[in-house]
């Protein structure tokens, strides 16, 4: 399980999403700039709480990981544990974008367009290998990977993952929100406009990405695409 | 990729073998005819149109009719009081590969008799055309479109033949031809871009989308030239 780029823009991005404690190149945001100051930390701490505990994912499940998905929101596993109280089956009111299960071509404008409409800041779970990488479905027909599509912040492994796993990823999503700042709110979650119903990814990263049997089988040709960096957390996962 | 020689995904690549046997499709022996009434009933109305008869499974009689008459056919076998099969369970086809014809099946239920009989027609490659069944079970409407877009049969006289599990803009052909690669024809990235250039209102005529209420419709352009896809969220 690791961590992907979550917004559209280049990889370089990336490092500073993951090692926020570098202060170069950081634009003016909502609370102005410069190195993080006392009231930022404070409020980007009450802001993040809030966040992390209240996180609506919007189901988008399409074969039996969205099983597992249930499974986890029914009283066994309990997602309202975790402020993931209610599912939002409107992506207007939406967190996060669990996608769960195969997507076939045919659909792949519908989860663009789903993932169009939600609000910022929102994030996406790409949940199971056929989501994450075109799993044993690699034919004419499937998408070879979401993350061609939407950028993804969390992929799930397993077919399907067990609830744990899902509970797990959201806890990775709440992880990556712990570590966010309002300061670099607007470079941390902006989408290039132009990219709205566009493939995300661009020729020669699809190419890649979409090799015989997906990209399970060939994780180092992917190193200069995809990060598989672990993320760094300075607080244990469970606080 | 696959580039170091003699990698195991070569086979993915190169895609399904083509049978070697080129003794034509696969057929059983003759079967008993005298064990289902409507076999003997159409071999001594039809004569030569019914070119074979089979037994599968038991008790499954299979029928090869002439494809030119399939259409006459079927309609004395839904409409003879004494046949009555008034369900048709299923169209589909069959492409054994290796430049085989591609067998188009049609699964009858009468209900009245409780009988079952499957009839086959055989189509070479290279004409593929069959008349269609519509005006005698409505339910062949979308049967035979599926036929047609899987396997790229013309069905003569269909209302409406147009895609109806692929996107209407795919340009790749019919996927579940044996020749078809495995992977389709186009690049993972051009089929990610030809994806998401799709429009849900080419799925449908102009009336049912306005019997919708789909919001924002602009009428088609008047060359039947649908714009790019520009979508705002």
């Amino acid at each position: 399980m690791g961590l992907g780029d979550g917004e559209s823009g280049d990889p370089p991005s990336l490092a500073e999403v993951q090692a926020p404690s570098q202060g170069e190149g950081r634009e003016g945001g909502l609370l102005g700039s410069g190195s993080p100051t006392f009231l930022t930390t404070k409020v980007d701490f009450v802001v993040n709480w809030a966040r992390r505990n209240s996180l609506w994912p919007m189901p988008f499940g399409t074969a039996c990981c969205a099983i597992e998905m249930m499974a986890s929101a029914a009283s066994n596993f309990d997602l309202a544990r975790f402020g993931m109280e209610r599912m939002s089956f409107s992506p207007r009111q939406a967190d996060v974008l669990i996608c769960a299960g195969r997507v076939p071509y045919k659909l792949a404008p519908v989860l663009r367009r789903i993932w169009d409409q939600m609000m910022q800041p929102k994030w996406c779970i790409s949940m199971g290998a056929c989501a994450s990488s075109g799993g044993v479905f690699d034919v004419y027909s499937m998408v070879q990977g979401i993350d061609t599509i939407i950028p993804v912040d969390v992929y799930i492994p397993g077919c399907p993952p067990r609830p744990e796993g899902l509970i797990y990823g959201l806890m990775m999503i709440q992880e990556k929100i712990r570590g966010e700042s309002l300061s670099e709110h607007y470079s941390l979650r902006a989408e290039d406009p132009s990219l709205v119903g566009r493939p995300r990814a661009g020729t020669e990263e699809v190419e890649a990405l979409a090799g015989p049997f997906g990209n399970s089988t060939q994780q180092e040709r992917l190193s200069s695409f995809a990060q598989t960096t672990r993320p760094e957390r300075s607080e244990d996962l469970l606080p | 990729m696959a580039d170091e020689g003699g990698s195991a995904f070569d086979a993915v690549e190169q895609g399904p073998e083509a049978s070697q046997d080129d003794a034509g499709t696969p057929r059983g022996g003759d079967g008993d005819p005298s064990s289902h009434p409507s076999v003997t009933a159409l071999q001594s109305r039809f004569g030569a149109t019914i070119l074979h008869h089979e037994v599968q499974a038991g008790d499954q009689h299979v029928v090869f009719v002439d494809p030119a008459r399939n259409r006459e056919v079927l309609e004395w076998l839904k409409d003879d009081p004494e046949q009555r099969y008034d369900l048709l369970a299923d169209v589909t086809a069959v492409d054994y590969g290796g430049g085989k014809p591609i067998q188009i099946v049609y699964q009858l239920w009468s209900v009245g008799h409780k009988r079952a009989l499957r009839v086959k027609c055989e189509l070479p490659l290279d004409d593929l055309t069959i008349h269609s069944v519509v005006e005698l079970w409505k339910t062949a409407n979308w049967l035979e479109r599926e036929v047609y877009d899987l396997f790229g049969v013309d069905f003569g006289g269909h209302p409406d033949l147009r895609r109806i599990l692929m996107p209407q803009n795919y340009a790749e052909g019919h996927p579940l031809r044996k020749d078809f690669p495995l992977r389709g024809r186009f690049s993972r990235a051009e089929q990610t871009r030809r994806a998401l250039s799709q429009d849900y209102r080419d799925d449908y005529t102009t009336e049912l989308l306005e019997v919708g209420g789909a919001p924002g419709l602009a009428p088609p352009e008047p060359d039947g030239l649908t714009e790019e896809a520009e979508d705002t969220p």
